[in-house]
């Protein structure tokens, strides 16, 4: 069973999007392309590899788990693992808007990949994952 | 603090700054929507009537309402964190409401169906009567306790379990 639908500590990932959102402000506040690359990279371990291997989830076991009363509260990854695909795309278009010249695309994908990493820190919500059967709706039909 | 400010603020970006103020407002507008409206169940008027062509999707989905007190239709994803728990609720309320059915759908493999009763989140959940009018219907995670309201509206709840349904 956990093989099939690996679950993370709920608390591993709120903080992950604190930290995503503290990264994502302080680039927009600076226009620092190469720090949103930098945010592109970690959404690219945690889409790929795994939250496991999410270098903020890897701080958080570390530094605070064991400080912590072991967690109760447990979630699928495979929705996590989505929304950190999504968070990848408008990280990519922010870091591309900055380095390429445009910052003003820069400025609206950080923003977007902001509000996302924000409203899932301070709520829980997954804004990521909304809009996957938006996209599969939108798309047309498919012999499924 | 000041002195850092002071180092920071020459290259500091001004489009940066509107779009992180922006970005802060956006959030906050959103957060107070979901708290407002996401799951909130919305009763359904004489114009939301099920149709036939609704009706006839709903039954090609296994929805059967003439064989229950209530029917709760519940449209899910695999990339959907709420759905399970959702999920988990219902199923807990079958076991001492036995007037009332369960009826989960993958959204991703009836993607027509989904269209077609305007399926835009998950869970979503259509309330049935037995006659197959729509009560209501709520997109979001359900809030527990009116979800729990409703189905003690519609269903009565089974007489030798009545102790531990007041769990």
């Amino acid at each position: 069973m956990p093989s099939e639908h690996p679950s993370v500590d709920v608390r591993g990932p709120r903080f992950a999007a604190w930290v995503t959102s503290a990264v994502l402000a302080v680039a927009l506040l600076l226009g620092a392309g190469w720090l949103v690359a930098a945010q592109a990279v970690v959404f690219a371990i945690g889409a790929f590899a795994g939250m496991r291997r999410a270098p903020y989830a890897v701080a958080f076991r570390v530094l605070f788990a064991p400080r912590l009363r072991p967690g109760r509260e447990r979630e699928p990854e495979a929705p996590l693992r989505f929304a950190q695909l999504v968070g990848l795309v408008f990280a990519l278009t922010g870091a591309a808007g900055y380095l390429l010249g445009v910052p003003v695309l820069g400025a609206v994908a950080t923003g977007l990949a902001l509000v996302a990493a924000l409203l899932n820190a301070a709520t829980g919500f997954c804004l990521g994952c909304e809009l996957h059967l938006l996209l599969r709706r939108a798309l047309p039909a498919r012999t499924a | 603090m000041g002195g850092a400010a002071a180092v920071l603020l020459p290259t500091m970006d001004t489009t940066g700054i509107a779009a992180l103020a922006i970005a802060l407002l956006a959030t906050a507008a959103l957060a107070w929507w979901l708290r407002a409206r996401s799951g909130a169940l919305r009763r359904a008027g004489a114009e939301q009537e099920v149709g036939m062509d609704e009706a006839a999707v709903l039954a090609g989905l296994g929805v059967h309402p003439a064989e229950a007190d209530l029917t709760v239709v519940q449209f899910s994803t695999a990339f959907c964190a709420p759905c399970r728990a959702t999920r988990a609720r219902l199923l807990q309320l079958q076991r001492t409401r036995p007037g009332l059915a369960y009826v989960h759908v993958d959204a991703e493999s009836h993607l027509d169906a989904v269209r077609a009763l305007d399926v835009r989140r998950t869970p979503t959940l259509l309330y049935l009567d037995r006659t197959g009018r729509l009560i209501g219907r709520s997109s979001g995670a359900p809030r527990p306790e009116e979800l729990t309201a409703v189905v003690a509206a519609h269903t009565e709840a089974r007489t030798e379990a009545r102790t531990e349904a007041r769990e």
